[in-house]
């Protein structure tokens, strides 16, 4: 009993001797505090990357399905993803509604001002420039999908007093969602300047260059909106700018144009003595042409943007290969260098054949992006020539009879080629369906096209052509004199014009060149909604030839004892596997707001036709 | 012994798969029908295009039900017995009427005819066939003022199924034969790839510039042998 007593009492002492003892406190090892994560400049670099890694796109990013969306391209993939190729733009096409990142970034500006002590000023401003910067990015892309959405800059929080209104933000109107955007960049630029030398993080350019698209669309969409019979409004303007402000948005839009073109930071890429290899190098490299990338890096963050898309014969991976066939309306938007509209000439006009002595012959003298963005028939991917020919053409005394191998690759009773190892082949799966395979951002590094590697070139958010496009667009529009002379300089540099190729300028011809310089960077469903002009372009007709996809076929002669015998024809397809027109309505002009999105804020006004 | 728990291990089985059931609420068993009409006559719309939205108050959670107008004007929703309120929305070719709401009380099957403004309405259609030409005579009225007419077709169709995005072909007809509330005769020639067809299905529809939505005339058979 004694002994007990004495044992409980060391024991009762020992415990107490134990209160406050340094060696038994530790910083836990799993859980990273405020106090941490916000005075250290490198875990804050890595909270950064996480929210420059959820930028928002809609066709972009190496999204292969969704550039076979739009009239580019058709989807010529696994046939589980044929429904591209009949895509209805329901009213949800295109919703974007992020507010958990908004909340992430505000969260994240607000535990700056609070937990940062051991950071400079300096530090502290970058950081929070950077992240405005995001912000922007995000209300930017909400604004061009949803019109005027609710303004959030602080942290929302619940009182718990069962009165959740505080809460409920109504939204603003389209032009404040603009403005908004623009107060923040021009607020932040100037602490961005660190950043300066890079291309992957927010810095003075990269604001500049959101400042000049968004202002351009704000500017466009005020403009083309109201030139609609019946414009599309909310009464509280919530979608709708009104007009007269849009040429203070031309305007600002120039203004932030020209300080990047002035800067000379950047260049228009032009390395490459030859012009097609140019403009692909441009985007296969990490060049100087681009003001802002989404990185990768081969062996930590890689995409599958060559696996998924490189031509048939060349791939270094067993599946895929060949998912997106451009279109050839897009092929025919590239002019000709003499100026000429880029129509390609396969009949004449007694509707007979064309014949060409080469089988790339029908796509000579075209503007070299032409090259640069697409693979056609005659041309090199990777240093080895493509084996694209659809078929033989044989001569039956009165008539051409086309007919195709069995397997790709086949030969003909004559010995010669068949149908190449590239197709095009109707109705196929993973070769081109149209006779044309993409060659922009189809990067051509080493194994590339394999899963196990893969592609680390990087994708352009911005880069110089466009910001020239954009100067381009917003001085013809303010009636500025200068305008035709970026359009020129663009074209020159990277398309092979002639200097001062156009000598007048039309908003059509603007059009054109933004779909032929930006294709594929997720531009062209955003230019023709702020133009107003998708429900024309895709009005879901079949004799529409934007709204449908149609391919080009090469095919070799067999016409023994002849002239033409060997040379080369072209016949236009409509494949089989697009199976609807393009259909844009006017209700895809503002994407529907979710239901519970409404349901949980009654303060929210339905779009427009939703 | 084996017999046994084999047995046991049966009417375990038995009594777990016999307590299942795959719901708890009855399948929908009301049905609305009707017709979009102006003037007591069904509104044509093109397939799969414009629709009305249903609603039901006095749930906390609101979710439309769409409700997809056959090309025909016609319309069926299979629904639960209530009260709905039905939303006449845009992108139709009529006028939307989004606060005009209309209260529809839903108990078995249920008809009920919802009256649409259209922009312009088509009637009086009638088709004769000539030699390789079809005379197409037909009204159209402007019924909202501020409208005006951007586009008057005729469409040749194999199918039943025709309009603007689904035809086998499409004559335009110049507006300015087309004066409001007269007679209009037009004289269109059938496509040479649809020469040799048994018949073919015709039709007219008509685009105003307050929506991009045509209004059609009824789908109408005519047979060319």
């Amino acid at each position: 009993m004694k002994n007990k007593i004495l044992l409980f009492i060391l024991i009762a002492c020992s415990l107490a001797a134990c209160n406050d003892n340094k060696w038994l406190k530790e910083d836990p090892k799993n859980i990273i505090t405020d106090e941490q994560t916000w005075n250290d400049p490198k875990l804050i670099t890595s909270l950064l990357a996480n929210y420059y890694d959820r930028l928002p796109h809609l066709h972009g990013v190496f999204y292969t399905g969704g550039m076979t969306e739009i009239d580019d391209a058709m989807w010529s993939g696994h046939r589980d993803q044929n429904w591209r190729n009949e895509i209805e733009y329901g009213n949800d096409y295109g919703r974007y509604w992020d507010y958990g990142l908004v909340r992430d970034i505000n969260l994240a500006l607000e535990n700056i001002d609070t937990y940062s002590v051991s950071l400079s000023e300096q530090q502290k401003n970058r950081f929070k420039g950077e992240l405005r910067f995001i912000r922007a990015f995000v209300y930017f892309e909400m604004v061009k999908r949803m019109g005027g959405v609710p303004i959030v800059t602080t942290q929302l929080i619940y009182s718990g007093n069962g009165d959740p209104s505080p809460l409920q933000v109504a939204r603003s109107k389209e032009h404040e969602v603009y403005d908004f955007i623009y107060e923040e960049l021009e607020a932040v630029k100037e602490h961005l300047k660190d950043n300066n030398t890079s291309q992957t993080r927010a810095n003075y350019y990269t604001a500049l260059a959101l400042e000049s698209r968004a202002m351009l669309y704000a500017a466009s969409t005020a403009k083309y909106n109201s030139l609609l019979p019946t414009p599309i409004a909310l009464e509280g303007q919530e979608v709708g700018i009104p007009v007269e402000k849009a040429t203070d948005y031309y305007k600002k839009s120039l203004e932030a144009s020209k300080e990047i073109i002035a800067s000379s930071r950047f260049d228009l890429y032009s390395k490459n003595a030859d012009k097609g290899e140019n403009f692909y190098e441009m985007l296969n490299k990490k060049t100087d042409e681009v003001i802002f990338a989404k990185d990768f890096k081969s062996g930590i963050k890689t995409h599958h943007f060559s696996y998924e898309n490189i031509v048939k014969s060349l791939t270094d991976d067993n599946e895929s290969s060949s998912t997106i066939s451009p279109s050839l309306s897009l092929v025919e938007s590239f002019d000709y260098l003499n100026g000429e509209k880029g129509a390609l000439k396969y009949k004449d006009a007694d509707n007979k054949y064309i014949v060409y002595n080469s089988i790339s012959g029908i796509f000579d003298n075209k503007d070299a992006r032409l090259y640069g963005t697409v693979i056609y028939a005659g041309t090199t991917f990777r240093g080895s020539a493509v084996n694209i020919q659809a078929g033989v053409a044989e001569w039956d005394g009165s008539k051409y009879v086309l007919t195709t191998g069995a397997n790709l690759g086949d030969r003909y009773t004559d010995g010669g080629l068949w149908t190449g190892f590239d197709g095009p082949r109707d109705n196929a799966q993973d070769v081109s369906n149209t006779g044309f395979y993409l060659r922009k951002m189809v990067s051509d590094a080493v194994a590339a096209s394999s899963r196990g590697t893969a592609a680390d070139n990087w994708w352009p958010w911005f880069r110089l052509g466009e910001i020239y496009l954009n100067a381009t667009e917003a001085a013809f529009e303010l009636n500025d004199a200068s305008a035709i002379g970026y359009i020129n300089k663009l074209r020159e540099v990277h398309g092979g014009f002639a200097a001062n190729s156009l000598t007048t300028l039309s908003l059509e011809k603007i059009q054109n060149e933004r779909r032929v310089e930006l294709a594929f960077e997720d531009h062209r469903y955003f230019d023709l909604k702020r133009w107003r002009i998708a429900h024309l372009v895709w009005d879901g007709t079949e004799t529409n030839a934007d709204a449908v996809v149609h391919g080009i076929y090469p095919y070799r002669i067999v016409r023994a004892g002849h002239a033409d015998d060997g040379k080369f024809l072209y016949n236009k397809i409509r494949p089989t596997r697009f199976k609807k027109p393009r259909f844009f309505r006017m209700a895809n002009y503002y994407s529907s707001i979710a239901d519970d999105v409404l349901n949980n804020n009654p303060k929210l006004v339905k779009n427009p036709f939703h | 012994m084996i017999n046994k728990k084999i047995l046991l291990a049966l009417s375990i089985c038995i009594a777990l798969l016999s307590a299942c059931q795959y719901d708890n609420f009855d399948e929908p068993d009301s049905t609305l029908k009707g017709s979009v009409v102006y003037d007591g006559q069904a509104v044509g719309v093109r397939t799969n295009g414009p629709r009305l939205e249903l609603w039901q108050d006095g749930y906390a959670l609101k979710k439309a039900i769409p409700v997809y107008i056959a090309q025909d004007g016609t319309f069926s929703a299979r629904l639960f017995k209530g009260q709905y309120k039905l939303v006449r929305k845009a992108d139709a070719p009529w006028l939307a009427q989004l606060s005009d709401t209309i209260i529809v009380d839903v108990k078995g099957t249920t008809n009920y005819d919802v009256e649409v403004t259209p922009y312009f309405s088509i009637k009086n259609e009638k088709y004769e066939k000539s030699g390789d030409n079809i005379k197409a005579t037909f009204t159209i009225d402007k019924v909202v003022n501020s409208a005006n007419l951007t586009a008057v077709n005729i469409y040749f169709g194999k199918g039943f199924l025709t309009d603007h995005n689904r035809n086998d072909a499409k004559i335009g007809v110049n507006l300015s034969e087309i004066t409001d509330g007269k007679e209009v005769t037009i004289t269109a020639t059938i496509p040479e790839h649809l020469k040799n067809e048994n018949y073919l299905y015709l039709r007219i529809g008509a685009q105003s510039n307050a929506s991009s939505e045509y209004c059609y005339s009824p789908s109408h058979k005519i047979s060319l042998k």
